[in-house]
């Protein structure tokens, strides 16, 4: 039993001990007062308490050494507790010491060990300087906004793009896409988690900002420019070889060569003929002038060691079956890293519900004579198209590339050497283009040949989100370099280790002219006042990834001390004067007894 | 005179006066408001006004009129004649009920009372009321007719909104009205316009006005890739106009190039779009005649953007006749519709009689009908109904459903299912027609006859021929019996769908039928079961199910003992084509055959212009911070104008650049405008990049893939 206890216990027995003499005063008083008898049983208690309080003051905690941070939106009762440093970007709450950043702060404190950061956290300023301290921050609830857009890297002219992100405490709004020139591309729902994946499609080469906006109901809750670049690459030599002429070569050939790829096609027609383009020889001297192959099934049992030799030496692969695959064809196939599972034979495949009318055509853009706009519209007919019943996702080395609508993996991917080999299990996919499908063929075909095809020097995007007036990193600079302004000035870099600084002082394209001719790499900055959610958020991650106080060092600094008894003795000395007061006090006391003296 | 009669004399002139005076009153509370009604909603608002005023004036002069009565009457008199000595109510006082007094005194006032005509009595007009009350209403009604209507008459200039800078010298558009009058046939009133941008219905006349400060001398409006409109001076202002065929933009140059380059206005010409058409009943485009039918109403329902013409035409064609005989008459009906002319109702009555529409006939209907378009009408033909009188035979022969009756695929019934459909024939057989209950026993008998060529086959066919003389005893029967080697068996025709039977038609299927496959005591059960059967079909066909019941239920016996015996298996699986013989492939002829080389155009994309016009506009690589040059974008939206969405726009949007380089917020519109014309290419690739050498290490040492 402690002292604590003890008193407790003596002043419990000494109000119970006051209240009953109370109660018997009142009983035998000449005129008792009802309300008096109620004020002075509950002030009795209240008196106890506090002379209990003043006896043992609760106890505080204090950060021992812990130097306090004050940020942005650090509340004004902060000032109350141990020593305070002001950040730049705090609130003037009236007190604490003003620096200009935390660096400083650490500097004026030598041997601060820990740091308590309060508020929102520290900018990204500060985060390098508090690297060396232990930090104790509870991070406030993030509030309704775009938590986080990843915007596609490049994306090649008139190619699909997913746009990734992220909303936070946002249930039950819509968040749409739309191009730049403000037309709806694409409406969904954000899932449980508020994530959600928007899908636009490019034109030609350039850079152009398309929109996300964020709906409840009708009012716009959000919304912030999407930096979409385009950028054309080499265009790809594709050798497609097929064992028998059919129309799924006719038409990838078509599709291909519309593309602008350079196409090389080789049909065997059986008995030594060819048809296609003129004959050349499959070796590794020949392949290694394509950048990618689409070798159906029967062409590629023949010639299997050459492809796959030529693959290692970074061609890319698309092996296509052209039905049902016997054992040995899925023998090799397995033996390449894909792991077919699933029933043989041919399975239906389950294509996506066709988009509205009005999306479709804002996605497709205009037509011309050749391509009229509707061509790429579905038709009510639905393709026969199908897939093989073993799908390449049962293990393996492989990467899922492309699912139908019920979830079935079409195609897989795995590297080879320094060449990647894909497997398609679609079958008669050219039923898309004649059916209205023709831009779900494009994209599926454009992602697998994307995914393989050999690779080729190119354009590094700039995928850091930068905002105006906030140091923004530029890496992989071998030499000086220099930034196009959107007004048009150039500020010069001088890179230290490849990476070199930039303070952009207004939002928009800028470019990244390095040394030599190569093109330049444009880069989008955002205003200042953009994506608020998305910076706080990125700041609050880099503040939780510091060192937070470990158990040790907790027991070192921050242990209890009792705190202050002083206000509970004013309190309690005030109490007793108005019980005293209340016990003596003749207001409301009939003169009576006076006379009866 | 009675008291009534006296009463009805001497108050009628006062009601006709009171009646008059109210009804001279209501006339122009009436007519002001019908008059402001026909100007603002038309004609039918105002006979409607006028109509519920006249009955409203009517209530308020009978309510006034009934305050006329004999208490009226008996004070009036008393007040103006001293002769009535104040006795007056004694004149309406029953004669029994008095007193000799009064009576004299009645009779007195009887004699005195025509003394003075009753129109003495009459009140006065209420001439003050009446005066002003008639002085207002043609006030409003000359305020209704001569108030100005927009759209006739001189126009009202609106400020010009061109916020042009102001030049000493140079003549500037100060004040504009455009005023568009739409073709007669629309219907629609003429209307000003305080904006030079509008649209207006395709035909309707554009009228400018405009007024230049200073006076200009030769100002012009220039229609964009058209040649100008010439202005025409009319005192103060400048005037012209044009009949509107199609969308266009124009500007209006004062000066005739000497100023700045004024802004482009738009008119959008409107359309006339054709009638919708559709059918209101029956719903469904098929419809079957119902019992006792004698004509037939469709409704359909045809709109228009101005009006449908009220006479259409109805098409009807009568297929009359049954199989291969089908006679078709066509013929044209002219109708006339109900309703609102935008809105209007077609419900033609088709009498069967006069049309010659018969029973297994076919009525389709179909409506043409016309807007009101000038100078050619559109014409539009609306959903086909068609009305299906079915023939009275059975089972139904009108069209499809009789061709599908005769096309059901052919089924087998199991024995024992004959002799269910037998038994249950055999109880409803006193609630049947005596035809009827002939023509399911014979229904039966065919299936039974189906069933016994099934069985047949075991047996080679061969037990088609003849069945054992029914004298004979049938449990007596050997193997020898019936086996004829003679020629094909006599087959009797085996309804569709008996594939089977094909191959003992076509052949003497001795020894491949799957009989050789039995041994000869199930061939030697099967075959009385075949016997039986033939007798129960024999009945069967007969009509008399009754006693078809032994032989069927025999032959059922016998099949289940031979199904006990062996069992019997058909062959269903497909033909099963030989394996192919690769070492005969490609050894025929192969002369002028050859490697081929196949060409393949690819299709070009097209939107070079736009492009680059749209990078030039950007920020990004390839961005033009000088003026562009847009004249090849200018002369391609003029090209593409079938294919993008909104050619004026764009046209206006190059303009505007082109006025003003400077101008950020027109650069991002037309750059806007310009992805909304561009086509989506065939998506390229975004090729990867290359590992570095690391990287390349890596991907060398996993290797991978053997195959």
């Amino acid at each position: 039993m402690t002292p604590a206890w003890i008193t407790a216990a003596l002043l419990g027995v000494a109000v119970l001990l006051g209240s009953v003499r109370l109660i018997l005063w009142h009983r035998a008083a000449v005129a008792p007062s009802l309300k008096r008898l109620i004020a002075l049983l509950l002030l009795q208690p209240i008196c106890a308490a506090l002379l209990f309080l003043t006896l043992f003051p609760p106890a505080i905690s204090s950060g021992g050494d812990a130097l306090r941070i004050a940020t942005k939106g650090t509340s004004r009762l902060a000032i109350a507790g141990g020593p305070l440093i002001l950040l730049p970007e705090a609130p003037d709450i009236g007190a604490g010491e003003r620096v200009p950043d935390l660096a400083t702060a650490l500097r004026r404190h030598p041997g601060t060990s820990e740091i308590m950061v309060l508020g929102d956290g520290l900018q990204p300023r500060d985060v390098e300087s508090a690297k060396g301290v232990a930090v104790r921050f509870d991070p406030p609830p993030l509030r309704p906004g775009i938590r986080h857009i990843a915007p596609p890297a490049i994306v090649a002219p008139g190619a699909s793009f997913s746009i990734g992100g992220q909303l936070s405490a946002l249930p039950r709004v819509t968040v749409e896409l739309l191009d730049p020139a403000g037309q709806l591309t694409d409406s969904v729902q954000p899932d449980v988690d508020g994530r959600f994946i928007l899908t636009g499609t490019a034109r030609a080469a350039g850079t152009v900002l398309f929109t996300v906006r964020v709906r409840e109901g009708r009012r716009t809750v959000e919304q912030a420019s999407v930096p979409v670049l385009i950028a054309d690459g080499p265009a790809p030599r594709l050798l497609i070889l097929s064992a028998a002429p059919n129309a799924e070569v006719k038409y990838l050939r078509r599709w291909a060569s519309d593309a602008g790829f350079a196409v090389t096609t080789q049909i065997s027609a059986g008995g030594g003929i060819a048809l296609g383009d003129a004959p050349i020889a499959i070796d590794g001297a020949t392949l290694r002038r394509f950048d990618a192959a689409i070798i159906d099934d029967r062409s590629w049992a023949a010639r299997r060691g050459v492809l796959m030799g030529a693959v290692r030496d970074g061609l890319g692969l698309i092996l296509r079956a052209t039905g049902p695959i016997d054992a040995a064809t899925r023998g090799q196939w397995r033996a390449l890293g894909f792991g077919l599972a699933g029933k043989d034979g041919v399975a239906p495949l389950a294509l996506p519900k066709p988009l509205t009318p009005a999306l479709a055509r804002t996605r497709q853009g205009i037509g011309s004579d050749d391509v009229p706009a509707d061509i790429a519209l579905p038709d009510e007919m639905l393709p026969e198209i199908s897939r093989l019943g073993l799908t390449p996702d049962g293990g393996g080395d492989s990467v899922p590339l492309l699912r139908d609508a019920g979830g079935a993996t079409l195609a897989a991917w795995r590297a080879v050497g320094n060449g990647r080999v894909a497997l398609f299990t679609g079958i008669d996919s050219y039923a898309l283009t004649l059916t209205g499908y023709r831009t779900l063929y494009g994209d599926w075909w454009s992602a697998m040949l994307a995914t393989v095809a050999r690779a080729a020097p190119g354009m590094t995007p700039i995928s850091t989100p930068a905002w105006a007036g906030e140091r923004m990193l530029l890496c992989g600079l071998s030499g000086n370099a220099q930034v196009e302004r959107p007004d048009g000035r150039m500020a010069s870099i001088l890179p230290m280790d490849g990476c070199g600084s930039l303070w952009p002082d207004q939002s928009g394209w800028h470019l990244l002219r390095k040394s030599g001719d190569s093109p330049p790499t444009p880069f989008y900055v955002q205003p200042a006042d953009a994506l608020p959610m998305m910076r706080a958020a990125r700041d609050r991650d880099a503040m939780l990834m510091l060192r937070p106080p470990a158990p040790g060092d907790r027991k070192a600094t921050g242990q209890q001390r009792p705190g202050s008894s002083w206000p509970f003795a004013l309190g309690w000395l005030l109490v007793s004067a108005l019980l005293w007061w209340l016990e003596r006090a003749r207001i409301g006391r009939t003169v009576a007894p006076q006379s009866a003296k | 005179m009675n008291a009534d009669e006296l009463l009805a004399r001497w108050t009628a002139p006062a009601k006709r006066r009171v009646i008059t005076d109210s009804l001279s009153l209501a006339l122009p509370l009436v007519l002001a408001p019908a008059a402001i009604g026909w100007r603002l909603s038309g004609i039918l608002v105002a006979v409607m006004i006028v109509v519920i005023g006249a009955a409203i004036a009517l209530l308020f002069a009978r309510h006034r009129a009934q305050r006329y009565d004999q208490r009226w009457l008996v004070r009036a008199l008393d007040a103006s004649r001293a002769d009535m000595e104040d006795s007056a109510d004694l004149l309406f006082a029953d004669p029994a009920k008095l007193g000799p007094l009064e009576q004299l005194q009645q009779a007195r006032l009887a004699d005195r009372i025509d003394r003075d005509s009753p129109q003495s009595l009459r009140p006065d007009w209420s001439r003050r009321a009446t005066f002003i009350l008639w002085i207002a209403a043609l006030l409003v009604i000359g305020l209704v007719i001569f108030w100005p209507r927009p759209g006739h008459g001189p126009p009202t200039l609106a400020p010009s909104t061109e916020a042009l800078p102001a030049t000493p010298g140079i003549p500037r558009l100060v004040a504009q009205n455009l005023r568009i009058i739409p073709p007669a046939y629309t219907g629609l009133p003429p209307r000003d316009s305080a904006s030079l941008d509008t649209r207006a219905p395709v035909g309707s006349r554009i009228e400018w006005t405009l007024r230049f400060d200073p006076q200009a001398t030769v100002p012009a409006i220039q229609p964009v890739g058209s040649a100008p409109i010439t202005l025409r001076r009319d005192s103060a202002n400048w005037v012209a106009s044009r009949s509107l065929d199609a969308s266009f933009l124009y500007r209006v140059d004062p000066a005739s190039g000497r100023g700045p380059t004024p802004p482009l206005h738009r008119i959008d010409a409107v359309a006339d779009s054709p009638p919708q058409l559709r059918a209101l009943s029956p719903a469904a485009s098929l419809t079957m005649v119902t019992q006792g039918q004698r004509s037939w109403s469709p409704v359909f329902a045809a709109t228009d953007d101005y009006g449908v013409a009220a006479t259409a035409r109805l098409r009807v064609t009568l297929a009359i006749g049954e199989g291969e005989n089908v006679t078709f008459s066509e013929r044209e009906i002219a109708i006339s519709g109900s309703g609102p002319a935008r809105d209007r109702r077609f419900s033609p009555r088709l009498d069967f009689g006069a049309l010659g529409f018969g029973a297994g006939g076919d009525m389709v209907v179909q409506l043409i009908v016309r807007d009101t378009r000038q100078p050619a009408a559109q014409e539009v033909r609306g959903p086909s109904l068609i009305l299906r009188w079915p023939s009275p035979k059975q089972p139904e022969s009108g069209g499809l459903q009789g061709m599908v009756n005769t096309t059901l695929p052919a089924y087998f019934r199991s024995q024992r299912q004959i002799i269910i459909d037998a038994e249950t024939l055999i109880k409803q057989k006193r609630r049947l027609a005596p035809d009827r209950y002939l023509a399911r026993s014979a229904s039966i008998g065919g299936d039974q006859q189906i069933l016994r060529g099934r069985y047949s086959q075991f047996l080679g066919g061969e037990e088609e021929g003849a069945p054992e003389p029914p004298t004979k005893d049938s449990e007596q029967h050997s193997d020898d019996d019936g086996h004829d080697h003679g020629g094909a068996p006599r087959q009797s025709a085996p309804g569709f769908g008996a594939p089977e039977d094909v191959l003992a038609e076509f052949g003497h299927p001795h020894d491949d039928s799957p009989a050789s496959s039995l041994d000869p005591e199930t061939r030697a059960i099967l075959k009385q079961a075949v016997d039986e059967m033939w007798q129960s079909e024999l009945q069967l066909k007969q009509g008399h199910p009754d006693l078809a019941l032994p032989f069927a239920y025999r032959a059922l016996r016998f099949i289940k003992e031979v199904q006990q015996a062996t069992r019997i298996f058909l062959s269903r699986v497909g033909p099963e084509l030989p394996p192919i013989d690769a070492s005969r492939r490609m050894t025929g002829k192969r002369e002028g055959l050859a490697s081929r080389v196949l060409a393949v155009a690819p299709v070009e994309g097209r939107d070079g212009p736009a492009a680059a016009a749209w990078r030039a506009l950007g920020e990004g690589p390839g961005a033009i911070r000088e003026p562009i040059a847009l004249d090849s974008l200018d002369r391609w939206a003029r090209d593409q104008a079938a294919h993008l969405p909104d050619p004026l726009a764009l046209s206006g949007a190059i303009d505007a650049v082109r006025r003003d380089p400077a101008c950020v917020a027109c650069r991002a519109k037309l750059r806007a405008l310009l992805w909304t014309a561009m086509a989506r290419p065939p998506a390229h690739l975004a090729r990867r990049r290359p590992a570095d050498a690391g990287g390349a290490r890596y991907l060398g040492a996993i290797g991978g893939g053997t195959p």
